[in-house]
């Protein structure tokens, strides 16, 4: 069945037995399931600035054959506070070849919070 | 510095390739009560350290001034996902934060550095004296020595507790359970244990590990005090779990103290742990399952609250001597409720450990410390590790003070009484005086012994009941002082040979001829 139709028919339905204001809900727990599932298989590339997209994407490039991927599943995002580097999460993987992971990591060495 | 040298940095910087790794992470989807749902981590494992990912979307700043790192432990594997409680502050985590996987299993770091310090369940030190340096990181989960790699029961542990080294002995390897009501001296008796073993010598003295689970943490600066002003911190360690610790360290922290103590008893060393207390652990198991979501059983505990403490008890024996003959006692502290040792966790306790000695709150009451109820309490296998110098003193008191304790619940209804009968009653009641002690005042065992054969040999018979325990404290001073190489002859041989047995007579008549007006009962 078309996911037309079957929407048609479940509305029907709901109406007939007078639950149609379930649907507004109905709608918002199918957009949490999609936002969930897109979370878990979706890949975001994320940069400090616009102008290390080449570097990050030939790098990351690297790690996505191992998670069945390609470069046209990447969502690329700046963050700032990432100071350089790049960050690639999804499919339960993270890669984080940020400068602050980095300078963070130092600092709890120097400071002895590891 | 000069331009040179920053030029020089930033030319570095530029330079700089951060390595870059993959790692298996979750996302947290919800999270309350120190427990959150993971989405993802398909491949962790039961027990499995995870990193909480704090710094996402701060600066640098902020991921600087963030304290140690947030580790959570997995202790439900869900097919959608995973369950585990947070190590630290809830409030660090939020829905969302990306979780890292570590491979690693829940270990303590463990080393002689430890002695004398005050660390949490997880093994961090707690009492500002700075990290340690070099340490042997210790699985909190693992498996029971096997039945070949154990010894018997032998070799026995001194508690410095007349009532408990005479009746109740302990054994290197044993587990004893202490259980009794609130306020009945359950931890004194154990924390004298811990600092009677400043009278071994170096080489046989134990390291003892005090584990304060869901306590006060006033009590638990206390007992540290009490340690140190008695010396006995230098050899002990506490595992402090307070009651402000989330309910996962409470509950992790026992297994945190006996995997620090097997770093010591792989090493051929013996060790003296005490959990204080273990209800208190299994209200906080209870409390993490029913969060967990796990069915609830009797009195809403979990249906494995039997091996939470089962698995923990086992791991305390006495290895061979192929693996090296050390051994880890345990002194396990149960707390009941209105005397009830038929609950649920008394129950499954005592079925565990290798005996018991109950306190009693009338006893305590009415003055007698240790408040031990002597008729009910047991040690199964402590006899065999007992010296012959106490079994020689102790052999029929347990005896005496039963029928001691039937007259003196008959005598309340008769009024005329035989000449036998009224002095096993005065005998009775002189030995419950001897076997009083002092909080904090533990007796090595010669002077323990030289008090009991004193007890046994109608000594204290013309001494009023209510100044036995200041003469026999007189006794044993003027003995320690007179007849130092017989008591120091029982010390070294745990013997009480027949030369001193006579000089123990003889110093006993002395004493009695020096204070004659301290004999004049009737």
């Amino acid at each position: 069945m078309e996911p037309k139709k079957a929407v048609a028919a479940i509305r029907e339905r709901l109406v007939a037995l007078g639950r149609g204001e379930l649907l507004p809900r109905i709608a918002r727990a199918f957009s949490r399931v999609a936002q969930r599932e897109m979370q878990r298989n979706g890949l975001v590339l994320t940069l400090a600035r616009e102008k290390d997209a080449r570097v990050a994407h030939k790098e990351a490039k690297k790690f996505l054959d191992g998670m069945g991927a390609s470069a046209k599943d990447l969502t690329t995002r700046i963050d700032e506070t990432q100071i350089g580097g790049w960050r690639l999460e999804g499919r339960e993987h993270l890669i984080d070849a940020s400068y602050k992971k980095h300078l963070i990591e130092l600092y709890r060495h120097a400071t002895n919070t590891v | 510095m000069d331009s040179t040298t920053v030029e020089k940095i930033i030319k570095e910087i530029g330079k700089f390739a951060p390595s870059a790794e993959s790692e298996h992470t979750g996302r947290v989807t919800a999270v309350g009560d120190g427990v959150v749902a993971i989405d993802g981590l398909s491949k962790a494992v039961l027990s499995e350290i995870v990193v909480f990912e704090e710094g996402k979307g701060k600066k640098l700043a902020e991921g600087m001034g963030a304290q140690a790192e947030l580790y959570g432990l997995i202790l439900n594997l869900e097919e959608d996902g995973v369950r585990a409680t947070i190590l630290g502050d809830t409030a660090r985590v939020s829905e969302g934060m990306t979780v890292k996987s570590t491979g690693k299993i829940l270990s303590v770091p463990s080393s002689e550095e430890l002695l004398g310090r005050v660390v949490n369940a997880m093994g961090e030190p707690q009492d500002g004296k700075g990290p340690f340096k070099k340490t042997t990181l210790m699985p909190i989960e693992r498996q029971a020595a096997g039945v070949i790699d154990r010894k018997g029961v032998s070799v026995p542990l001194s508690t410095g507790t007349k009532a408990i080294d005479a009746m109740i002995p302990i054994g290197r390897g044993q587990r004893e359970l202490i259980i009794g009501d609130r306020g009945t001296g359950k931890t004194t008796v154990a924390i004298d244990a811990i600092i009677n073993q400043k009278y071994e010598t170096e080489a046989t003295r134990p390291i003892c590990i005090y584990v304060a689970i869901g306590q006060k943490e006033s009590k638990t600066a206390r007992i540290a005090q009490q340690l140190r002003e008695q010396g006995a911190m230098d050899y002990t360690i506490i595992v402090d779990a307070p009651a402000s610790a989330p309910a996962a360290l409470q509950y992790l922290a026992p297994f945190a103290g006996v995997a620090i103590g097997e770093y010591f008893m792989d090493q051929g060393k013996d060790v003296l742990i005490v959990y204080d207390d273990l209800s208190k652990q299994a209200t906080a198991y209870r409390q993490l399952s029913l969060l967990l979501r796990r069915p609830p059983g009797r009195e809403a505990y979990p249906g494995d609250v039997f091996y939470l403490h089962s698995r923990l008890l086992e791991r305390s024996c006495r290895l061979s001597e192929e693996k090296g003959g050390g051994s880890i006692t345990a002194l396990p502290i149960i707390e009941t409720q209105e005397g009830d040792v038929s609950g649920y966790i008394p129950t499954n306790v005592i079925s565990i450990t290798d005996g018991q000695m109950f306190l009693v709150t009338d006893l305590f009451n009415k003055g007698i410390r240790p408040a031990i109820d002597v008729g009910i309490s047991v040690s199964r296998v402590g006899s065999a590790a007992q010296t012959k110098a106490m079994k020689g003193v102790a052999g029929g008191i347990k005896l005496e003070l039963a029928q001691f304790r039937e007259l003196e619940a008959f005598m309340q209804f008769a009024s005329d009484l035989d000449k036998a009968t009224a002095d096993r009653i005065e005998s009775g009641r002189r030995m419950v005086e001897v076997l009083k002690q002092k909080n904090g005042a533990p007796l090595p065992l010669e002077r323990q012994v030289a008090a009991l054969y004193a007890a046994g040999h109608a000594f204290f018979l013309d001494v009023p009941v209510n100044k036995v325990t200041e003469v026999e404290a007189a006794f044993v001073d003027f003995l320690d002082g007179q007849y130092s190489k017989t008591l120091a002859a029982i010390k070294k041989t745990g013997q009480l040979s027949e030369d001193a047995k006579k000089e123990l007579n003889k110093g006993m008549e002395e004493f009695k001829l020096a204070h004659a007006e301290l004999f004049s009962s009737k």
